[in-house]
């Protein structure tokens, strides 16, 4: 079989370990079923961003990753990875990681079959290191014997995910992999996976309903709706002022419903107990020890941060000063209404009644304390600095 | 009033199922009333008995092997590609099982009688009255088993895995020898031992096709039409052990691949765990 020009032409790329600089990109696609349009499609990603995909039932998220993948051919437009198209490649000289919703594994092999089956048998000697270090990191080293009829959900997907990396792929696409877990192991497996991802500088697409996956693992959302992306953008653009979007009537004010403040800053110190992160200028203070130097991202309910008009002392350990940059309308049933906050480069929502509003007699403009306990952050996104 | 009739619903089907069974077993046994026992292991080893058990023996093992080469892949063929005339040849591959043996025969004696035109584009083989003439006769009436065993084996196998294995950078080959077969194999070998019993047990279609040389049908047939019942005995008895054989591993081969498909089922509805 005579190899295209072009295929060899992205083999070499990726050979060129830790230096590559990864683009994919879909230009114009469309693929009509009898029913349903997807596209048309324009998508640009790079290097080592994970997108998380999100968008109702039906939207068409599953088809965009059996397009890229090549299970399914586009009726227009093109692929391309490092501006080579791909859209006529076989499947199986893309090297495109597909993690699916099923663990897929295939039931007439062991666990340690099962991992190794994207490599071929003269290579599995030498990259003997290679495959060690990624069982150890999902911690499946004590299984590798067993049969995978004997295995639990959970490990079912590791065994799954780590068959998928070893063959090293660039570029990951998973299409709700933890949804048929339970809580515990999902939450486990999600950082898992955010941290192995990155160690392994893979670019991922990651389908999901889960809105704890969007802040657990995203860098970029992309919203899909009706077979077109109506929105795309970084995770924190995303959550900024969520009501003010564009789409606010689409799915994105729908996922984000309950319109958490997401902060994300770096670790700065961490004794008793209480760690302080800084986002910018400002400090804040969480529960729990986390690395100095490390990543955090946590979640805030609008419902828990107070607002003063004065300083006050008092035992929250988060007082900030801030301007308020937009009020909403109060709810006509509950009289709630949501104060937008704005102070350098953190955005934060309040929620509270329009009595308080009043007798606050805040308006747009003028300055007030915003005050929460450091139990109020849910922390959601972890990750070492390199 | 409820027992009683639990009873005597228990009671018919029993009577039903003792008379179903009785009348499977009944001959087997029957027969041995024509063997004479002093002569037993004499008639047994009647030579010309023996070349045609073996005979069959050999034949039907080719044709089963010949079947396999080209009914696999065409079960494969049927159960994943979507073609035109796809539900017509799914209900073509069933013709040889419906049709009457003996006019299976004598559809093959059409194409391949000695005035026919591929009698006459190969004058040197004998395709009637032959060893080729068994197996050709073999090979028709048994194809469906193994084209049908073998495509509800791989309408059964996860299509997702097949996709998983590509996207793992294998080719369509290497897909369907390490993924497809191994998955289907079970309900592959259940097709290879239906169609060899199959092949082993034809009479209609050889008896237009290749009269001679005998296979064991044909000789059983042959020795009851001259000699009577007991005249066919080595026969028979030779065709009851093969039988007890054919059955213990049949069953053997059944019965690990139902606890094959227990185990899949398992692997694909696992919930939380």
């Amino acid at each position: 079989m005579v190899i295209p020009e072009k295929t060899i032409k992205y083999l070499v790329l990726e050979n060129h370990e830790g230096e590559i600089n990864l683009t994919l990109e879909i230009v114009n696609v469309t693929k009509s079923f009898p029913g349903f349009t997807l596209g048309p499609i324009n998508l640009k990603l790079q290097d080592n961003m994970i997108m998380v995909l999100i968008g109702p039932t039906g939207s068409g998220k599953s088809t965009l990753l059996n397009l890229i993948v090549g299970l399914t051919k586009p009726d227009k437009g093109s692929i391309y990875i490092n501006d080579v198209d791909i859209t006529n490649m076989p499947i199986e000289s893309r090297r495109i990681g597909y993690f699916f919703q099923n663990p897929s594994l295939f039931p007439h092999s062991n666990v340690y079959e099962n991992i190794v089956f994207g490599i071929r048998k003269g290579d599995r000697d030498n990259r003997k290191l290679q495959i060690k270090r990624l069982v150890e990191s999902f911690g499946l080293s004590h299984l590798l014997d067993r049969n995978i009829l004997g295995l639990s959900g959970g490990e079912m997907q590791k065994v799954s995910l780590a068959r998928m990396l070893v063959t090293k792929p660039k570029i990951m696409l998973m299409d709700e992999p933890l949804v048929h877990l339970d809580t515990k192991t999902r939450v486990q497996l999600r950082k898992d996976l955010r941290r192995i991802l990155k160690e392994e500088g893979v670019l991922g697409i990651y389908v999901t309903h889960f809105e704890d996956d969007v802040y657990a693992l995203a860098d970029t959302v992309s919203v899909l709706e009706k077979g077109i992306i109506k929105k795309s953008d970084t995770l924190k653009t995303m959550l900024t002022f969520p009501n003010n979007q564009s789409v606010s009537t689409s799915s994105i004010s729908e996922f984000f419903q309950k319109d958490y403040n997401y902060l994300e800053g770096c670790v700065t110190e961490s004794i008793n107990g209480i760690t302080t992160f800084k986002v910018g200028e400002h400090k804040f203070e969480i529960l729990g020890d986390y690395p100095i130097n490390s990543t955090v991202g946590v979640l805030i309910k609008p419902e828990d941060i107070i607002l003063a008009v004065d300083f006050v002392h008092t035992s929250a350990r988060n007082i900030i000063k801030t301007k308020v940059a937009a009020i909403d309308d109060a709810n006509i049933k509950t009289g709630i209404l949501n104060i937008h906050l704005v102070i350098n480069n953190v955005s934060l929502v309040s929620r509270i009644t329009q009595e308080s509003k009043e007798h606050l007699k805040i308006i747009k403009g003028a300055y007030v304390y915003a005050i929460f306990k450091a139990t109020a952050p849910h922390i959601v996104r972890e990750e070492k600095s390199k | 009033m409820s027992n009683t009739r639990l009873i005597n619903f228990k009671l018919v089907i029993c009577v039903l199922s003792g008379i179903a069974l009785v009348y499977i077993i009944y001959p087997l046994f029957s027969i041995f009333i024509f063997v004479e026992p002093s002569n037993l292991l004499d008639s047994l080893i009647r030579p010309d008995v023996i070349d045609a058990f073996v005979l069959s023996i050999g034949t039907a093992s080719i044709s089963t092997l010949l079947i396999a080469i080209f009914g696999i892949p065409l079960a494969y063929c049927l159960s994943r590609y979507k073609f035109p005339g796809r539900s017509v040849a799914q209900v073509i591959i069933v013709i040889p099982l419906v049709l009457p043996p003996l006019a299976s025969g004598a559809l093959l004696l059409g194409v391949f009688n000695p005035q026919s035109f591929l009698d006459r584009l190969f004058p040197n083989i004998e395709f009637t009255q032959s060893i080729i003439g068994i197996i050709i006769a073999q090979t028709y009436v048994a194809s469906p088993f193994m084209i049908l065993a073998s495509m509800a084996a791989f309408d059964s196998v996860d299509k997702s895995l097949e996709n998983v294995a590509r996207v793992l950078g294998k080719r369509h080959w290497e897909v369907f020898i390490k993924i497809s077969i191994p998955l289907a194999k079970k309900g592959i070998l259940v097709g290879i031992m239906m169609t060899w019993i199959r092949a082993i047990g034809e009479l209609g279609a050889t008896l237009m096709l290749a009269y001679n040389p005998h296979t064991i049908s044909i000789q059983i047939y042959e020795d009851n039409a001259i000699g009577g019942l007991s005249q066919a005995i080595p026969g028979i008895i030779l065709s009851i052990l093969l039988s007890v054989v054919l059955i213990i591993v049949y069953s053997i081969i059944v019965k690990k691949s139902s606890g094959d498909t227990r185990k899949n089922n398992k692997i694909f509805s696992f919930g939380e765990s």
